[in-house]
């Protein structure tokens, strides 16, 4: 790793754990590997939002030519939210692409990002799924936001009806995430969810 | 890229880090023009920045749009602050424990013992100027024949080159030889050839004249008027002349007349001269460069009377007295 990058590293991970953010567990960020090419980053869902009271961690890998091309930045925990793939956790920000500056440093991207889950951009999504119903349906997308929040980010909302669609469909045989997947898709409509998995099911077949 | 902001003693104001390395500023550049106009004036190292405009020419903090002409030199508030610095020596791990102010790193470096790569002699008998760091695993006879293999290679390299262009010179010499057979063959059958050569061969040696310096000869009396015995001398002024662009069909004559035997009625014996001295000082002559000689060349002297000058002219050779 060049010179530059790993000296860039080591000072912006300490940066980060003495800043005030860390204090307040707003963000954190812990080490993978010894040679700092490889973090694990960590942002707390902002209040009033559907990712209050979660926590997403993130994979962030940092290139040989940093700070001269961003980390690669992306989410580990599965969110529901229109510019994180709910697939692959690939974040479209245009400052991991290009708007990144030189001087932008890991406790910028990790505030940056928990702006993101505060102020989405819909016209500029990553997952179209998502922004459709983030423009159509707010309501319900605050409800499957708040939902995957509680399912894989801890959050602490228990939302018994969509579970119960969910159990609907596991009975069925169908994995759980899948199933969650195709009912968020579908705004929890149970028979059009239950449609496009067997269709699917049956395509492979 | 900066320097590593743990080699300073004591706390480095952020102030002195570059946004893109994290190092202490080297060579800081900031963004500003000439007129101050509206330009957001952060500093990096020069290499940084170098480095990131390459990429996107906007400023790594505030990402206005910047071009590399913008970067000038920071101010001298700031680079008397990181002079003032003080840095340990870059080859503290092999031991050094030398700590300088910043603006003296570099002097302190060229002489830093510790340096592995500082450059030392051989002291197994080859004498060679080798890195510190590779004395261990010098072999002076591995080292001196892969010196003399490259040596060979560029002697060989240059009996090529040498081959090459005797080859050339012989074709011109073959060339120039046909001109001047040419030449000759058109002046004895064209009388008015002959009259325009003649012309321009007298115009050449006119205008070599005017290029070469007045001499001033103190000491008539050192003149030596039989130069029998100095051949070396006589091959030297030759010499001198061609170097001094000498017309090639006047030098022959002109150094055969550095002779008595050559010259005019009234220089040609002791006792001719003896009773033409006074004019001696109406000559006009010229130096020949970096020699005890002078040249009396026809042209400068239409002035003189018949007996005292020869077509083209003469050398007179001194054994000193030129200036």
């Amino acid at each position: 790793m060049a010179n530059i990058a790993a000296q860039r590293i080591k000072r912006e991970f300490k940066e980060v754990i003495k800043s005030e953010e860390v204090a307040k567990c707003a963000i954190k960020v812990e080490l993978v590997n010894d040679s700092f090419t490889e973090l694990k980053g960590e942002i707390a869902g902002p209040p009033d939002t559907p990712y209050e009271g979660g926590n997403f961690v993130l994979e962030i890998k940092v290139p040989e030519t940093y700070p001269f091309n961003p980390p690669k930045v992306r989410f580990i925990t599965k969110i529901w939210h229109p510019n994180i793939s709910s697939v692959t956790g690939a974040i479209c920000l245009d400052i991991l692409k290009d708007q990144w500056a030189a001087a932008m440093t890991l406790r910028t991207v990790l505030l940056s990002l928990q702006a993101l889950l505060s102020a989405a951009e819909p016209d500029d999504p990553q997952d179209a799924v998502v922004a459709k119903q983030y423009k159509e349906q707010p309501e319900m997308f605050r409800q499957t936001a708040k939902h995957w929040t509680s399912v894989y980010a801890g959050g602490p909302a228990k939302m018994s009806d969509l579970d119960d669609k969910i159990r609907r469909l596991t009975d069925m045989g169908i994995e759980e995430h899948n199933a969650r997947v195709a009912l968020s898709s579908y705004n929890w409509d149970l028979e059009r969810a239950t449609e496009q998995l067997f269709m699917t099911v049956m395509a492979k077949n | 890229m900066g320097f590593e902001v743990h080699r300073f003693q004591g706390e480095v104001d952020e102030e002195l880090l570059c946004p893109i390395c994290s190092g202490v500023l080297e060579e800081p550049v900031q963004v500003s023009d000439v007129l101050q106009a509206q330009l957001c004036e952060h500093a990096f190292c020069r290499a940084c920045i170098n480095e990131w405009i390459n990429r996107q020419p906007t400023c790594p903090v505030d990402r206005a749009p910047i071009t590399s002409a913008q970067l000038r030199p920071v101010p001298r508030i700031l680079r008397n602050l990181l002079a003032r610095l003080c840095i340990g020596c870059d080859n503290t791990i092999y031991g050094c424990q030398v700590v300088v102010k910043l603006d003296c790193l570099v002097a302190h470096l060229d002489e830093c013992e510790y340096n592995p790569k500082r450059p030392m002699p051989c002291e197994q008998g080859c004498g060679l100027i080798i890195p510190k760091d590779e004395l261990n695993g010098h072999h002076c006879i591995r080292e001196l024949r892969s010196l003399i293999q490259s040596q060979q290679q560029k002697l060989t390299d240059v009996k090529r080159e040498l081959g090459e262009q005797q080859f050339q010179i012989n074709e011109q010499k073959r060339e120039i030889h046909l001109l001047k057979d040419f030449m000759r063959a058109m002046r004895v059958s064209n009388p008015a050839m002959r009259a325009i050569a003649d012309q321009m061969e007298r115009d050449e040696v006119v205008r070599w004249s005017a290029t070469l310096p007045r001499a001033r000869v103190t000491r008539w009396g050192g003149m030596i008027s039989t130069p029998d015995e100095l051949l070396q001398v006589k091959t030297m002024i030759k010499r001198t002349l061609s170097e001094y662009n000498c017309p090639p069909h006047v030098i022959d004559e002109l150094m055969e007349n550095c002779h008595e035997r050559k010259w005019p009625p009234g220089l040609n014996s002791l006792e001719t001269r003896q009773s033409s001295r006074r004019q001696y000082e109406n000559y006009i002559c010229k130096r020949v460069p970096g020699k005890q000689a002078v040249l009396v060349l026809h042209c400068d002297n239409t002035h003189m009377p018949e007996d005292m000058m020869v077509e083209p002219g003469l050398v007179m050779i001194f054994a000193h007295g030129i200036e």
